[in-house]
C-alpha cells in the first residue's frame, strides 16, 4: 500500500543556502498532518518544493500515491494529485474562478469530474457571487482562503498542502477555515497543513503534529505536541537544532 | 443615395475648406522622423495621397454587423454607403473643424469624400460605424460624432481591410460632446498586416459631460492613432482605454493627448499592449494642463507584455501642468509575463502554454470588457486570444 505523500531526505538549496536539509514526512491516505516550526524554518520552501517551483536546487525523493515526482513539472505535479493552498494567493487580474476551472477541467480530460465538483464544492462553500469575479483580486484574507479551498474541492487532489492557511485571518474566520479543512478528510486525501501557530489546531483534528527547525523534522507525535509548543514556542528546538 | 463625386454635394463652406486645403497641399512635406511627433514611424513610403477612388468598392458584412441590435452606418474606402447618413461638409454649417494642421490632416480635407455625422437623430440608438477598405489606393475615412447636451450616445466604429493588399488610409474619427452629455466610444483597428493606417480622433468635452472611450489596437503595418481629448467644460471627465496587441513587423504608435482646460475635470487613462515577433509599440501620453485647468485630476498607466526576444516597446508618460493645483500621476511598465501568475496557474493543473493563454486573456480583459456591447467585446477577446494562441503554436512567443 502506498502512501498519500511520502517525502524521503528532501534538501533544497538557493544558491549556497541549503533551505531543506532532509526532510522525512510520511503521510498516509485518510490523514490529517500539521507541519509546525517558527518563521524561516523552511515551512514554506517544503510547500514550493514539492509543487516543483523552479527556483530551487532539490536532492531526495517524493512521491505522491507511490508515483515519483522527481522531473515533473508544476503541473504534471498537479495532475498527478497534488495541490499547494498558497499562503498568498497570487492575484491575476482579468481571469475569472470560472474560467480558471474550465481551464482545469480542460487540462484533465481524463478527468470527467470537473463539472459535478465545481457545482458541489460552489455550493458548499456558498462561491457562487466569487465565480464571475477575477481570482483573488480585491479578496479578504478570509474569501482568499475560501477560494483557494474551493479550488481544492474542484482539483480532487490526493494530497493537499495548506500553506499558513490561518495566516492574517481573524478568529471567525480561522473557525471557518478549520470547518472547511474538516470537511475534507476523506479516505483518499492526505492533508499537510502548514503553521505558524497552534491557534487553528484548537478548531479542528490533526493526526499528527511534525515540528520542522532549521529544514528538517525535529519531532513527530500526537496533536499533543501542539499544546506543548503553545507553552513552551520553539526555542527549546531552536537551541538544540544550533546545536 | 448613391454615393456622389468627392466635393460635389459640399456646401458652400466646406467647398472652400476643399479648396484651401488642394492648394496647401503642394507646400507640405511629408512629415520627418527628425520630428517629435512622428519619430517612431518610418515614414519611408509613399503615401500617394491623391489616388483616393472615385467611387466605393463593394461592402461586406459579418457576423458583428449583422449581429447588432442598433443602427449601422457603413463606409467603403471613405465613402458614406449607407442611406440616409450626411457628411459634415454637406451641413450649411461647420459643425467641427476640418482644418489640417500637417500632411495627412490636410489631406483629408481635401481629399475626403465625406465625414459621416452622427448626430441626435441618428444616435437615439447605439451606431456602429463599419468602415471597410477595399482599396489599395489611398483612403480617408471619416465619423463625426456630435452628441446634444443632456444626451447619451454609444458608437463603435469598427476598420478593416477587406483584402490583404497593401494600402494607406488617413482615418478620422471626431466628436463633441455636449454640455451633461455622455458618449461611450469604441474605436476597434482591425486593418490587415499590409495596410498602413494613419489615424487621428479628437474629441471636445463641454461642462460635466463624460466620455468612456476604448480603443483595441490589431491589424495595420503602421497602426497609428493620435487622439486628443480637450476637457474644455468645467468638470468634464473621461475614462480613456486601449488595448494593443502588435505581431509580425507591425509598428503600433499611439499618441495620447489629454489637454485639461477647464476647471476640475478628470482624466483617467490606462492602455495595456502586448508585441511578439519584432513588432513595436509606443505609448505617448501627454497630461497637459492649462493655467485654466484649476483642480484637475489626470492619471495615465501603460503597461506592456514582450512576447518574444525581437519584440519592443516604448512607453513615454508626459506631464505639462501650468498650474499648481492639480493631481496627477503616471506609471508605465514594459516586461514579460508575470512567473508568479504563471506558477500559481501551473499549480492548478495547468500547462504552462494554457497558463500563458490565460495570463494574456486576463491581461486584456480589463479593456475589452470596457467594449460597450458584448457581441463586440467577445469578438475582440476572441481575435486577441487567437493572435496568442497562434504565435503559441507556432512557437513566435
Amino acid at each position: 500500500m502506498s502512501y498519500a505523500l511520502e517525502v524521503r531526505n528532501l534538501r533544497a538549496r538557493i544558491g549556497d543556502l541549503e533551505i531543506l536539509t532532509g526532510v522525512d514526512l510520511t503521510v498516509p491516505f485518510g490523514e490529517v498532518h500539521a507541519v509546525m516550526g517558527p518563521n524561516g524554518s523552511g515551512k514554506s520552501t517544503l510547500s514550493h518544493v514539492l509543487m516543483g517551483k523552479s527556483d530551487y536546487n532539490v536532492e531526495g525523493d517524493a512521491f505522491i500515491d507511490g508515483v515519483d515526482l522527481s522531473g515533473m513539472t508544476v503541473d504534471q505535479r498537479a495532475r498527478a494529485g497534488l495541490f499547494e493552498a498558497f499562503q498568498y494567493p497570487i492575484e491575476v487580474p482579468g481571469v475569472s474562478l470560472d474560467l480558471l476551472t474550465t481551464a482545469m477541467a480542460e487540462s484533465n480530460p481524463e478527468d470527467p469530474g470537473f463539472g459535478g465538483r465545481i457545482a458541489a464544492t460552489s455550493e458548499r462553500l456558498s462561491m457562487e457571487p466569487f465565480r464571475s469575479r477575477a481570482l483573488n483580486v480585491g479578496l479578504s484574507g478570509g474569501e482568499k482562503k475560501r477560494s483557494e479551498m474551493y479550488l481544492l474541492g474542484v482539483a480532487n487532489p490526493k494530497v493537499a498542502i495548506l500553506d499558513e492557511i490561518d495566516s492574517g485571518l481573524d478568529i471567525d474566520a480561522v473557525r471557518e477555515v478549520a470547518a472547511m479543512v474538516e470537511a475534507l478528510r476523506s479516505e483518499d486525501l492526505g492533508v499537510v497543513i502548514i503553521t505558524h501557530y497552534s491557534r487553528i489546531l484548537r478548531y479542528m483534528s490533526v493526526d499528527k503534529v511534525h515540528v520542522m527547525v532549521a529544514g528538517k523534522i525535529v519531532r513527530s507525535g500526537g496533536p499533543e505536541i501542539a499544546e506543548e509548543l503553545e507553552g513552551s514556542g520553539y526555542t527549546e528546538y531552536q537551541v538544540a537544532a544550533a546545536g | 443615395m448613391p454615393p456622389t463625386l468627392t466635393g460635389s454635394n459640399d456646401a458652400a463652406w466646406m467647398a472652400k475648406k476643399r479648396t484651401a486645403a488642394l492648394e496647401l497641399l503642394p507646400t507640405l512635406a511629408m512629415p520627418s522622423e527628425r520630428e517629435e511627433n512622428w519619430r517612431y514611424l518610418d515614414l519611408s513610403f509613399d503615401p500617394d495621397l491623391d489616388s483616393a477612388p472615385s467611387t466605393p468598392g463593394v461592402a461586406s458584412s459579418d457576423a458583428i454587423v449583422a449581429g447588432w441590435h442598433g443602427t449601422v452606418v457603413t463606409i467603403v474606402d471613405g465613402f458614406i454607403v449607407t442611406d440616409g447618413v450626411q457628411s459634415i461638409g454637406e451641413r450649411n454649417e461647420e459643425t467641427v473643424s476640418v482644418d489640417g494642421d500637417d500632411l495627412f490632416s490636410t489631406a483629408f480635407v481635401a481629399y475626403a469624400p465625406g465625414t459621416a455625422y452622427l448626430g441626435k437623430e441618428l444616435l437615439t440608438q447605439p451606431v456602429f460605424v463599419d468602415i471597410q477598405s477595399t482599396s489599395t489606393a489611398t483612403t480617408f475615412p471619416g465619423v463625426h460624432v456630435d452628441v446634444a447636451p443632456g444626451s447619451d450616445a454609444t458608437v463603435v466604429v469598427r476598420m478593416s481591410s477587406n483584402s490583404d493588399q497593401p494600402a494607406v488610409t488617413v482615418p478620422r474619427v471626431t466628436a463633441n460632446v455636449g454640455d451633461n452629455a455622455r458618449l461611450t466610444l469604441s474605436i476597434i483597428q482591425d486593418w490587415n498586416y499590409a495596410t498602413r493606417a494613419i489615424g487621428r480622433c479628437t474629441i471636445r468635452l463641454g461642462r460635466d459631460s463624460g466620455l468612456a472611450f476604448s480603443e483595441i489596437g490589431l491589424g495595420g503595418k503602421v497602426g497609428r492613432l493620435h487622439l486628443d481629448v480637450d476637457y474644455i467644460g468645467d468638470g468634464s471627465h473621461a475614462k480613456i482605454y486601449g488595448a494593443y496587441f502588435g505581431e509580425g513587423n507591425q509598428t503600433l504608435d499611439y499618441r495620447y493627448f489629454m489637454n485639461h482646460i477647464g476647471t476640475n475635470t478628470r482624466a483617467d487613462m490606462f492602455l495595456k499592449g502586448a508585441v511578439a515577433d519584432t513588432a513595436l509599440s509606443v505609448f505617448t501620453g501627454m497630461i497637459r494642463i492649462e493655467e485654466t485647468g484649476q483642480r484637475t485630476e489626470s492619471f495615465e498607466t501603460n503597461r506592456n507584455l514582450i512576447l518574444s526576444e525581437g519584440a519592443a516597446a516604448q512607453s513615454v508618460p508626459n506631464l505639462e501642468i501650468l498650474n499648481n493645483d492639480v493631481k496627477c500621476g503616471h506609471g508605465s511598465s514594459i516586461g514579460p509575463l508575470d512567473e508568479d501568475q504563471r506558477y500559481y496557474l501551473m499549480s492548478r493543473g495547468l500547462t504552462p502554454e494554457h497558463a500563458d493563454r490565460l495570463q494574456v486573456h486576463g491581461f486584456f480583459e480589463e479593456v475589452v470588457e470596457q467594449i460597450p456591447d458584448e457581441h463586440v467585446a467577445a469578438w475582440a477577446r476572441e481575435r486577441i486570444n487567437n493572435k496568442y494562441i497562434v504565435a503559441q503554436q507556432e512557437g513566435r512567443v
